[in-house]
């Protein structure tokens, strides 16, 4: 599904990324662990199409694509999606305009048609109740005045909404008391399906008790150094990154 | 100062060709004429016009609308109107009152509402202390040509109490005629005490006409009467629009006004606030959009001279093409107008690198207890913004719309009733879909 092959990605002179390779399957969760500064979130910016990244060598091809050949709604409608670490508010910009405004857009890109109104309110209300989420979220702006965790559920519902290929959760965990960190597991759980895959971008080994990743891999100084399974994570709970010579980056 | 003659303005000065006036307008016309005499045409030197030229004005060679009205069929209206907006309506074609196209049968009692020349006629002396009472004794260029050219508009009155039990609809419609026209309405509206009125006032044009409208309205509110005043400017995209707004505010009074500046190809918009006692509300919000060669003129100038009153200035403004705007704020705290409580944003929206906005506020405070702020902006979609609405697939034209919308939100939310709301909406959506943005 997803295959980024020696890529190095710089930040105006700085290199982030020093030539990352990464293989996901179809239907596999696969969690990015790594320190502060190890290229975790620029990998998630870069396949998402943030601007401000100069990608200087390698490949990522997504379902086929040269992903980094497509704007970032392309790659929305090839079914790509960042729950973002720092969601944007968007004030006067109502949830519900803005996600049927999405979904449609998605939809129609698909060649399928776009939900009227009534189809979108069924549908919306539906998910919500999946994730055990209040309506009164849809009501407000774009997580215009939200808390840090209604913003993260906030990502997890448009995901759950938009129904990606593959989902990059980048650091979703982080601020969420064990309540919304909960949520925010049972979305992705209730997503997961053999034509899934997710990225889990965290720090900390939390997230995982709740989310079974496939495979977990490590981080550092913009290469992944280390990849296994899920025992990986607990080894690095336990013995903390400079085990594997991954100090935090200067 | 330069000599009328040569101002272009001459032939607005032609006393109107109506059957006789009353003694005392012949002579306020007259003084009114010479007052635009005196005046001269504002320059550029002036600090109400330093961004304003009125040469494009000027190049039309506007005349008076000389024969009442031309024939507007209710159907040319019918296309005109708001879906599910109920109101009791006036309509104005070209400056002039035409009571076939209004609909005022059902009026609660205690208001009235009338043309201007039909008031002059049936009961000559009924304005002479109300018209002029606010533009007072040196009034501005534009003010003065109205004045001296006034023969029709409207008369609102609303009696001791007296509720409007939904809103009136004013609408002044201009049609194209053979020659460039102008038309000068004047509107005289006063509330009396405690009296309750919301006024929805649009400008609207039939085709692409090229016409200039300069109106004038006075507006009097008695002791705790309330008027919620919306005026909606679309007109065609060769318009010339001048507005002139007098405001003088009772006890305890609140004047609650939208100012939505949508079309025309110039517009400029005075409005002059004075309260006449304590404890008054002079609340007022504004949205504008200027596209290519569309300018779009605001000065407001709120005059605290008493006490524990309150004013509110909330302008926003989104700019693309080579779209121009000013904002010209000022508040006046007279020194013994003690707990003052003014606030004036003014934000602006540049949606291209040709568009340019003006904005000067100005808080005069001569008084030192008193809360007041003022605060402007200028600045671009925010880049996070539109990355985080394209990440979810969502094309950056339709990005940038949603982000100009809801930008306009704040003033789009307090329009009131939601069929208003949601026609001006409709507008502005379909203005920045036609827009070159980016």
């Amino acid at each position: 599904m997803l295959s980024v092959k020696g890529l190095k990605a710089k930040v105006g002179e700085k290199e982030i990324l020093k030539g990352l390779d990464l293989e996901i399957g179809r239907g596999e969760v696969h969690a990015i662990m790594g320190p502060n500064g190890s290229g975790k979130s620029t990998l998630a910016h870069v396949l998402s199409g943030r601007e401000g990244y100069t990608v200087t060598a390698g490949t990522v091809t997504f379902e086929g694509h040269d992903l980094l050949e497509l704007a970032p709604e392309e790659r929305a409608h090839l079914g790509l999606f960042l729950a973002f670490q720092y969601p944007v508010e968007l004030p006067g910009v109502n949830n519900t305009y803005f996600l049927k405004a999405a979904l449609n857009a998605i939809r129609s890109a698909r060649g399928e048609p776009e939900l009227d109104a009534v189809a979108f309110m069924r549908l919306m209300k539906e998910r919500l109740k999946v994730l055990h989420l209040d309506d009164s979220l849809l009501k407000r702006p774009v997580n215009f005045g939200f808390s840090g965790g209604e913003k993260k559920r906030n990502e997890i519902f448009q995901m759950a909404l938009l129904e990606p290929k593959l989902a990059i959760l980048d650091e979703t965990d982080s601020g969420l008391d064990i309540d919304a960190l909960r949520i925010v597991a049972d979305g992705v759980n209730a997503l997961r399906s053999p034509e899934r895959s997710v990225i889990l971008v965290t720090h900390y080994q939390r997230l995982l008790d709740y989310i079974e990743p496939d495979v977990v891999h490590v981080l550092a100084q913009g290469r992944i150094i280390r990849s296994g399974g899920k025992e990986l994570a607990l080894e690095l709970e336990e013995k903390g990154y400079g085990w594997l010579g991954a100090e935090e980056a200067a | 100062m330069s000599a009328v003659p040569d101002s272009g303005f001459a032939p607005w000065l032609a006393p109107p060709p109506a059957a006789a006036a009353p003694d005392w307008l012949e002579a306020r016309r007259a003084q009114a004429r010479a007052r635009v005499q005196d005046l001269g045409l504002p320059t550029s030197k002036e600090e109400t016009w330093r961004y304003t030229s009125l040469t494009r004005l000027l190049a039309q060679g506007f005349v008076p609308a000389a024969e009442p009205g031309t024939a507007v069929s209710p159907r040319d209206l019918e296309s005109l109107l708001i879906p599910g907006l109920e109101s009791h309506r006036v309509v104005l074609v070209n400056g002039r009152f035409v009571p076939g196209l209004s609909l005022l049968q059902d009026l609660p009692p205690g208001v009235r509402v009338a043309g201007l020349a039909a008031v002059l006629k049936s009961d000559p002396d009924a304005l002479k202390e109300r018209l002029d009472a606010l533009t007072g004794e040196a009034p501005p260029f534009f003010t003065a040509l109205n004045t001296a050219g006034l023969d029709d508009g409207l008369v609102v009155l609303l009696e001791r109490g007296a509720r409007l039990d939904r809103p009136l609809e004013l609408i002044h419609l201009s049609v194209g005629t053979d020659e460039p026209r102008v038309a000068q309405p004047r509107f005289v509206i006063a509330l009396a005490d405690g009296a309750q009125a919301s006024l929805i006032e649009r400008y609207l044009s039939l085709g692409d006409a090229l016409h200039c409208t300069n109106a004038v309205a006075e507006i009097t509110l008695g002791r705790d009467a309330v008027l919620n005043h919306q005026r909606i400017q679309t007109e065609s995209a060769n318009a010339f629009h001048l507005s002139g707004r007098y405001l003088g505010l009772g006890t305890a009074s609140r004047y609650q006004g939208i100012d939505v500046g949508l079309g025309a190809s110039w517009a400029r918009s005075d409005l002059r606030a004075r309260f006449a006692g304590e404890h008054a509300e002079c609340d007022l919000q504004g949205l504008y959009l200027a596209g290519e060669r569309q300018l779009m003129d605001f000065h407001l100038d709120v005059d605290h001279r008493l006490p524990h009153c309150t004013s509110r200035e909330n302008y926003k403004g989104i700019l693309y093409g080579k779209g121009r705007a000013v904002f010209d704020g000022r508040v006046l705290v007279a020194r013994d107008a003690q707990k003052t409580d003014a606030a004036m944003t003014n934000r602006n929206l540049l949606l291209c690198e040709g568009a340019e906005v003006d904005t000067k506020p100005q808080l005069v405070i001569n008084a030192d207890d008193v809360k007041c702020s003022h605060g402007t902006t200028v600045g671009q979609i925010d880049p996070e913004q539109l990355f985080y609405l394209r990440s979810r697939g969502i094309h950056p034209a339709l990005a940038r719309r949603l982000l100009c919308l809801g930008f306009a939100g704040e003033i789009l939310d307090a329009l009131s009733p939601s069929a208003l709301r949601e026609q001006v909406a409709e507008e502005v959506g379909r203005r920045l879909e036609q827009a070159p943005l980016g």
